[in-house]
């Protein structure tokens, strides 16, 4: 395709920049895969009301704890059963099970195939559920749980990035390039923020709004635009001596179209980058937030709060960590591929790659 | 460049000067006491302690005290959760413990990471690259309080190759510092690879380093002498707060090794509103971080003839 | 080259820092005596805030003073109540009022005397304003006029104690407080070497100028990491200690610890992770004993709806208790209907066996309709459970909003704090429902029922009744009590308190009696014996 572009990057044939765009990041096979893992991920957690899922809230005591598996529950039960009386023979050094031991496990078999609970009126068998996530500590789906939890994960990642993104760029962007005085107390004032106690803040703007998620995004954001916007301001400071930023500057550019005709889209790529490093520091900070009574309240979960939950009952219970832990990487896999793609495909130079 | 660095110089005072007026009134803030406890005191008790902590005098004076105890006597008072040493104690005996791990986790992270995302650079979008950047993505998405037990289930418990945690000054010595150095570098690591790369990326494709291609110098050259040094901007940038962080140590990486480091003072005093040791830990922490971006900003020039501060 | 010359600067530093350190290293280098020393590591959770006795509130600090200090009496440990300790014996006259302590022959680590002026000096160093220790309202609960020392009202000479000899300490109570003698096992009656206070001042807790009575002397104080004590050679039961060191590892992180203890880096552990109960519950080294404590809910008793005691009781009754304590806490606890955990001569007031939890469940239902709620309906929706930062408050927290949502149709929402804005919300009774603990001081009911009476009673404060419960009746009850002689007669009365406060009011929903929890292999330590008070005098400690 670069044939049909002359070296100042202007399109001669009728395509537009999108069209473009999405026909490059097509060839780069991993943003592509990417891309489809994001938007599935966003369409589960949209949907995830009609999903047909279990209850996130729903605990059922008898469940708690069970691994993952394809079976019905009172399987996944009578297998526990014999795990333990296996763990006692080990203990006591014996091969066979007792009698009584066999028996005790038929009673149990038969008690969960046939256990009735009246639900809605009908008499239904609650050992009938497959949990293929395994269950938490009170019972609950863990399938249903990484889901909703998505769904505020991922929401608190794009929202939180987009804001502290923007922040960081409009006053990086703004400090490097017009400089000066503006430049010195600018980064002054990030230098100070950055020394808040951070947990203090966070604990006022809880007694001040309340524990809402406008609060939590405002918490988020408060302190996580300053090394965006040094890293910006650094980009912007590097390349405002540039020729072709002198060239637009000598055609008369005003300061604001320089600063986004010219210096963003050039650093853009560490622009991406930095809001694709952003995006789990939000999701894992806020687990820490309703550790100080911000974050999500429970029985709500987020992949930050499994993934602390967790962490625990690693080695006796590792489903609870791993798939929560899983859901979350692979998002976060597809993010940084997708990301780095984008910015190839929406590169203005980037034809002439080496 | 005198004039530069005179004002610089008075810069970094007002800041951290503004910076501790702030944290002074905004620690106060918050809702409940140091001496809140479960078990209400009986008032007089509790007036007795708050009397001894000076809690009682207005705040503008407990404000102009610990603003002269901090300028002419380097004081920074009495902890309120620790009765039997100040915090200047258990600053100087936490922040070396940090430094020791922080500046050993960051060469690491640093040098791994502008090296492989070099590599990846180059290697755009082949499988070096895949591989490279899938291991910065695991860094970067696993949090420390996952890898670190992972870590020490592993080692310690399956392996028994190290034990659990302590530090290199109890009886297991420099062993104890494997796990957490790999903890805590991991992220940095992470971090600075994908920063790295993608200002590899960047510089790749800019007018100077064609120039030199064109001029046919070979790619080791191109790469050592003007990528690298290019290149290194924005890890530069990013790496001035990260090393005030690291440097006064994580709270995560710290409880789990039972590293005797200063991040858990951020946290725990905090949650126990120990405003004097909070305080003195934030002002540590603000001071490296102030003379840190002092550095990165003069750094830039060093690094990129292009930027000046004239 | 700045940057090699600033990576030579750093590192230099810190060698010198980690050289000048090796001295503290000495624990090692001893390892050399002809016989392997006996060492008894002990992971104690939160660094000690302080090894002064009149400064310390924690418990990793009590287990440490139990170490360094004996009081008048020492705990015994078996049973955790009193035994002679620094007083060989004592006699008690004045109708229970006065009680006369013969010491015995003692002295300090350092070869000084302990007398009974010793003992004056120090407590009366514990009710000195100018100390603020925070526990100094307990001796102002016993002694005469200490009270008003501690308030400032009077000097020292208003503290009725006195030396009568150098051998015979007197003191005089408030009245004829039975528990006494337990409760003087307490740091806040320590004995301090004043000596050595007066000659280094605040800095006598040093390890190179601390001075103490008891079994151990502070060897090294490393902070955040380790505090180690070794056998007090001048002891008067020195022959009883067996171990040759005791090391307190600070520790804020449970799974760590629970690992170390599973590596063999500790020999015993104070608690167990939650997510770990299952997998310790048929060791032979995991022990569990009830504990002296209750978890229950705080209710804002003025608060509508709750101020109507039938809503109260339905929440209470909708709870099933037996599932929290087999399937969420797993440590053995006991459901708990009433306040006061089972103690000898008290036994509990509503005894959980006699509760059918169907039936239960029907009962609620019905209160809650006859309270105009039925089926749930029209109850308030803005009601909260507040708990503070916990894995296992937030376990509990959810299944109690699961299960009054089922047997009850209340939807409740769940909230968490970090402790300190907790606290102040309960102050400031800013809530409907708020989880609480309470661990008893002394071996005695009062300590679980005191805190519930109503600013008439007490100072026109609400004090630590944050759910404002009401009662006057239940107020004169306990005020009855707090002057009347030990025995049948008195736990009656204040059993009648109880029942006030629980059977006809439900001021407080009880859920279940604490149990310690703790990790130590019996078979290889002697002299540990699990009790109610969780208290382990490491004195009596030996490898068998």
């Amino acid at each position: 395709m670069s044939d049909l572009k002359n070296e100042f990057d202007q399109p001669l044939k009728g395509n537009s920049l999108g069209a473009d765009a999405w026909r490059r990041l097509r060839k780069n096979r991993m943003a592509f895969i990417s891309f489809f893992i994001v938007v599935f991920y966003v369409l589960v957690s949209l949907f995830a009301p009609i999903l047909p899922i279990y209850s996130y809230t729903a605990q059922d005591l008898d469940h708690q704890n069970l691994p993952p598996s394809f079976q019905t529950a009172d399987a996944v039960m009578v297998n526990q059963e014999i795990k333990k009386i296996e763990k006692k023979m080990k203990r006591d050094e014996r091969t066979e099970m007792t009698a009584d031991e066999k028996a005790q496990i038929e009673e149990f078999r038969e008690y969960v195939a046939n256990e009735k609970v009246v639900v809605d009126g009908k008499e239904i068998n609650p050992n009938k559920k497959r949990y293929l996530f395994g269950t938490d500590d009170l019972g609950r789906d863990m399938l249903a749980r990484v889901i909703y939890g998505g769904q505020i994960s991922i929401a608190i990642g794009f929202v939180g990035t987009l804001t502290a993104v923007l922040i960081g760029i409009l006053v990086g962007a703004v400090a490097g390039y017009i400089g000066g005085k503006l430049d010195f107390y600018l980064m002054r004032l990030v230098d100070i923020l950055y020394g808040m106690p951070y947990i203090f803040i966070v604990i006022i703007i809880l007694a001040l709004f309340g524990g809402n998620i406008m609060a939590l995004f405002f918490a988020l954001s408060f302190v996580s635009w300053l090394t965006t916007s040094r890293v910006v301001r650094g980009q912007v400071i590097s390349l405002k001596n540039s020729l072709f930023v002198e060239a637009a500057r000598s055609m008369g550019a005003s300061s604001g179209r320089i600063i986004l005709q010219h210096l963003l889209p050039n650093s853009m790529g560490i622009i991406i980058v930095f809001a694709t490093l952003q995006i789990p520091s939000f999701i894992m900070q806020e687990s820490f937030l309703s550790f100080l009574g911000l974050g999500i309240s429970a029985p709500f979960a987020s992949w930050g709060s499994l993934i602390s939950d967790g962490v625990g009952g690693m080695t006796s219970y590792p489903w609870r960590l791993f798939f929560p832990a899983m859901a979350m990487t692979i998002f976060l896999f597809a993010m940084n591929f997708l990301g780095d793609g984008l910015r190839d495909a929406f590169d203005p130079q980037s034809k002439n790659e080496l | 460049m005198k004039r530069y660095l005179l004002k610089s110089f008075l810069g970094m005072i007002l800041t951290l000067f503004i910076t501790i007026t702030l944290t002074f009134f905004i620690v106060r803030a918050a809702p409940g006491g140091p001496f809140d406890r479960e078990r209400v005191l009986p008032p007089a008790v509790q007036a007795n302690i708050e009397a001894k902590y000076h809690l009682n005098d207005p705040l503008i004076k407990q404000y102009i005290d610990y603003m002269t105890d901090i300028i002419f006597r380097f004081d920074l008072g009495d902890s309120f959760t620790y009765n039997d040493h100040d915090v200047n104690y258990y600053i100087a005996t936490s922040l070396p413990h940090s430094m020791l791990l922080g500046f050993i986790s960051l060469t690491l992270a640093t040098v791994m990471g502008v090296g492989v995302g070099i590599i990846s650079a180059l290697k755009q979008n082949r499988w070096p690259d895949y591989t490279a950047m899938s291991v910065a993505v695991i860094g970067i998405s696993v949090p420390l309080f996952v890898i670190g037990p992972l870590l020490m289930y592993v080692l310690a418990l399956k392996l028994k190759w190290l034990p659990t945690s302590g530090w290199i000054n109890g009886r297991n010595g420099w062993v104890t510092l494997i796990m957490p150095v790999i903890t805590l570098s991991f992220p940095y690591f992470a971090r600075i690879a994908r920063l790295g790369r993608a200002s590899v990326l960047e510089v790749l494709k800019s007018d100077y380093i064609r120039t030199a291609r064109a001029k046919g110098l070979s790619s080791a050259v191109i790469v050592f002498k003007h990528v690298l040094k290019g290149s290194l901007l924005p890890v530069v940038s990013y790496l001035g707060p990260a090393f005030a962080a690291i440097m006064t140590g994580s709270v995560v990486v710290e409880q789990i090794f039972r590293v005797p480091g200063m991040g858990t003072y951020f946290v725990k005093s905090a949650l126990n509103r120990d405003y004097t040791l909070l305080m003195g830990a934030m002002i540590v922490y603000s001071i490296i971080l102030i003379v840190m971006n002092f550095l990165v900003d003069v750094l830039y020039s060093v690094l990129d003839p292009r930027v000046s501060y004239e | 080259m700045k940057k090699v010359l600033l990576f030579v600067l750093i590192t230099a530093t810190m060698v010198s820092f980690y050289s000048c350190n090796k001295s503290s290293e000495a624990p090692e280098a001893k390892a050399a005596t002809p016989k392997e020393p006996v060492e008894f590591i002990i992971n104690n959770g939160a660094e000690p805030e302080s090894l002064d006795p009149n400064k310390i509130e924690g418990v990793p600090e009590h287990r440490i003073y139990m170490a360094l200090f004996e009081g008048l009496v020492a705990y015994d440990p078996k049973s955790g109540r009193a035994v002679p300790g620094m007083a060989e014996s004592w006699d008690i006259t004045n109708g229970g009022k006065t009680y006369t302590f013969h010491l015995r022959d003692a002295v300090w680590s350092d070869g000084v005397k302990i007398t009974a002026q010793t003992f004056v000096d120090s407590w009366l160093r514990e009710c000195n304003p100018e100390t603020a220790s925070p526990y100094s309202w307990f001796p102002a609960m016993f002694i005469e006029g200490a009270d008003a020392y501690v308030n400032g009202e009077a000097g020292p000479e208003a503290v009725n104690i006195k030396a009568v000899d150098d051998k015979t300490f007197q003191i005089n109570l408030v009245g004829p407080l039975p528990y006494v003698i337990d409760a003087l096992a307490h740091y806040a009656f320590a004995v301090v070497p004043i000596h050595a206070i007066e000659k280094y001042g605040d800095d006598w807790i040093k390890p190179e100028n601390f001075v103490s009575n008891g079994p151990f002397v502070l060897e090294e104080w490393l902070p955040r990491q380790q505090l180690s004590v070794v056998p007090n050679e001048k002891y008067w039961d020195r022959k009883s200690v067996k171990l040759d060191r005791v090391i307190y590892l600070s520790n804020d992180d449970n799974n760590t610890a629970h690992n170390m203890y599973l590596n063999g880096e500790a020999d015993w552990n104070v608690t167990v992770p939650l997510d770990q109960m299952d997998a310790v519950q048929d060791e032979p080294w995991y022990v569990n004993a009830p504990y002296l404590g209750t978890y229950y809910y705080i209710i804002e008793n003025k608060t509508a709806p709750f101020d109507d005691v039938r809503v109260r009781k339905a929440l209470t009754l909708a709870i099933d208790r037996e599932t929290i304590v087999k399937k969420i806490t797993k440590g053995g606890q006991i459901p708990a209907y009433s306040m006061v955990p089972d103690m000898d001569g008290y036994p509990v007031l509503d005894d959980p066996k006699s509760h059918n939890f169907a039936k239960d469940v029907e009962t609620a239902k019905k209160l809650l309709a006859d309270a105009g709620y039925a089926g749930g309906a029209g109850f308030p929706d803005d009601v909260v459970i507040l708990y503070n930062t916990s894995e296992a408050h937030k376990k509990i927290a959810e299944f109690i909003q699961e299960q009054w949502k089922q047997n009850l149709g209340i939807n409740v929402t769940l909230q968490n704090m970090e402790w300190a804005t907790y606290l102040q919300q309960r102050r400031e009774h800013n809530f409907t429902v708020a989880r609480a603990g309470w661990i008893g001081d002394y071996p005695d009911p009062n300590t679980f029922l005191d805190m519930f009476l109503a600013p008439e009673s007490l100072d026109g404060a609400w004090g630590g009744n944050d759910g404002r419960y009401d009662n006057p009746k239940y107020d004169a009850l306990i005020e009855k009590a707090a002057t009347m002689e030990a025995g049948a007669a008195r736990f009656s009365t204040l059993k009648e308190a109880e029942k006030y406060f629980i059977t006809e009011d439900q001021g407080v929903l009880p859920i279940y009696f604490y149990t310690s929890n703790n990790l130590i292999d019996m078979d290889k330590w002697g002299g540990w014996y699990p009790n109610v008070m969780d208290n382990h005098p490491p004195k009596t400690i030996y490898l068998k």
